[in-house]
């Protein structure tokens, strides 16, 4: 075979490899979600699609499912945008200000997104019961500001630093302070990294398990995914069509977000975890 | 005056700092308060016994001598190194080939890219339901079919009721989390390879298959060394997944440290669930700081 045609052959298989990889346990879960039974692979048991499971999660008041889309969305929007409020500042003084060893601040604060969630779990429930913030929305999004902030200072940083200094030096002689510098010179050039940064610590945010299983109780304050987790039916059998009915909607907006953004997601990670 | 020196080589560092603080103090603040001080806060805990509704007493390393001669510690402790062993180089031969994919130019790049990427965006928690679903015991589960029609299997497989099955099963759902993570992070690193390294070694007669070992892995190997640290740091704090697939079992055999953390936290045993996840943060600091160190982070700076 000549290495044209056999190269040919292999990136076929690849592309169909990968496309499967990433589907197949989709279809799992949106054919599940839609199908009348669950146990639709049994031989004796037809496949018919419904919207019945999607319409009792949206519906039933025992299921809490939109409460917990709620606090899912107030959450992660709250939360992503602390932390790029608060690393653009940051951002802003460790690339425009002499700092003397600011590397190593950064070095730092990277280091510190490797610790283990559990490893500040204790110390957090027992802060959070003392605030009174158990269940509550603030107990997440204040943690996971900090927990999203090392990446979103290391994503800024970049890009901030690809952004000529003369502009807003410019701005600064114009009689701009600092602060004005910021906000209508560096961030509106920025504007697609901030975005970036923005979109990775709301995802962040949205799937985060952990923080959100211990600090929370109930749909006052239960995200998506603790909800997810913990759906069980009331009778015994696990509501396979409705868990993955809700799994299905759930999946719909984070799935059409990286299909439009997709190249804005790919650079904020490069742009986080490889130093060009 | 020799003797001020010292401190105006301090003010000097300083002085720039104290100015910028109105930038940084809010960074500070929430990592500082957030991060920092409930990690140091959690490994003084680990000294005390501090049981739910009862006095806390300090008790030294006593609960650290206690980790030792606790058998789910060791169990833990094993489970989670065996799997971070297992995926990580999983994770890495299937995020390579999709980065390779990736790196090609083809019709519908950009769409398998975004493909690529769902996996990913998708919480652990859903995922692992889905996989759990997957694996679903008896002939309506998706493995067991696919198995049975492939006449690999005779009966149904009972996936979570064996140690190896339900590894095997975690395995495969971390897998699909996050070697989308690994791909695109290797995607980058392929990118950066000149084209004209593959012109001349094909000039020079070298096979596909050469120019791979040749070019493609040693130049992409800064980036390998990254993603595998990386992963290696993820790998090791796993909870989400075991939690939601297989809840630690059977009989405890796939109980990741994190999950004993938990499970202690939630008992209401906090000083010895502190130990716990105090032994596991260190361990991950240490590979940490290899990263760092690695990485060589921090250069567009100075």
């Amino acid at each position: 075979m000549s290495e044209r045609r056999m190269r040919r052959l292999l990136l076929g298989l690849g592309i169909l490899g990968t496309a499967g990889f990433c589907l197949a346990p989709l279809v799992v879960m949106v054919a599940t979600g839609l199908a009348s039974r669950p146990d639709f692979l049994r031989a004796d048991v037809p496949f018919a699609l419904t919207l019945d499971h999607v319409r009792s999660v949206l519906t039933d008041p025992t299921a809490h499912f939109l409460a917990y889309v709620r606090n899912s969305l107030v959450v992660a929007a709250l939360s992503a945008s602390l932390a790029v409020a608060v690393a653009s500042l940051a951002a802003y003084a460790l690339t425009r200000l002499p700092l003397p060893g600011k590397a190593a601040v950064l070095v730092a604060v990277l280091a510190l997104s490797m610790f283990p969630p559990v490893s500040l779990l204790g110390f957090l429930f027992r802060a959070m019961a003392q605030l009174g913030w158990i269940n509550t929305h603030q107990a997440l999004v204040f943690p996971y500001a900090a927990w999203t902030l090392p990446l979103a200072v290391w994503v800024l940083v970049s890009y901030f630093a690809s952004i000529p200094r003369e502009l807003d030096q410019a701005a600064l002689v114009d009689g701009c302070t600092r602060l004005q510098a910021l906000r209508h010179v560096v961030l509106p050039l920025a504007a697609p990294g901030v975005f970036s940064t923005l979109l990775l610590a709301f995802i962040f945010a949205f799937n985060e398990f952990l923080f959100a299983l211990m600090l929370t109780t109930d749909h006052a304050a239960r995200t998506l995914p603790v909800g997810i987790a913990l759906f069980e039916g009331l009778h015994g059998q696990v509501p396979w069509g409705e868990i993955m009915a809700a799994a299905t909607v759930t999946t719909l907006p984070v799935v059409l977000l990286t299909l439009v953004f997709q190249r804005r997601m790919v650079q904020g990670l490069t742009r986080g975890a490889v130093k060009e | 005056m020799p003797a001020d020196r010292p401190y105006a080589r301090a003010g000097r560092v300083l002085a720039p700092w104290r100015r910028a603080a109105g930038y940084l103090l809010p960074l500070a603040l929430l990592i500082g308060g957030l991060v920092l001080v409930p990690v140091i806060g959690t490994v003084i805990q680990s000294a005390f016994r501090d049981v739910v509704f009862l006095p806390r007493s300090f008790v030294g390393l006593e609960n650290y001598a206690r980790l030792l001669d606790d058998p789910a510690f060791w169990q833990a402790a094993r489970f989670t190194v065996l799997f971070m062993l297992a995926s990580v180089p999983l994770e890495l031969v299937l995020g390579l080939g999709i980065a390779l994919v990736l790196n090609q130019t083809f019709v519908g790049r950009g769409l398998l890219r975004a493909l690529v990427l769902i996996p990913w965006v998708i919480p652990a928690a859903v995922s692992g339901r889905i996989f759990e679903r997957i694996v679903a015991s008896g002939e309506h589960g998706a493995a067991s079919w696919l198995l049975q029609r492939l006449d690999l299997a005779d009966q149904p497989v009972h996936w979570l009721g064996s140690e190896a099955g339900s590894f095997l099963a975690l395995l495969v759902a971390d897998a699909w989390k996050t070697t989308p993570f690994v791909a695109i992070i290797l995607l980058a690193g392929l990118a950066q390879i000149p084209v004209t390294l593959y012109d001349q070694a094909r000039v020079d007669g070298a096979s596909l298959w050469r120019r791979f070992t040749a070019v493609t892995l040693p130049l992409l190997r800064p980036v390998l060394v990254v993603a595998v640290l990386f992963r290696m740091i993820e790998a090791l704090r796993i909870f989400d997944v075991v939690y939601v697939l297989t809840g630690g079992g059977p009989g405890g055999t796939t109980t990741s440290l994190s999950l004993l953390a938990y499970a202690h936290y939630s008992a209401g045993d906090l000083g010895y669930g502190a130990a716990t996840s105090t032994v596991l943060f260190l361990v991950t600091f240490a590979l940490a700081l290899v990263v760092v160190r690695v990485g060589r982070f921090g250069r567009e700076l100075s």
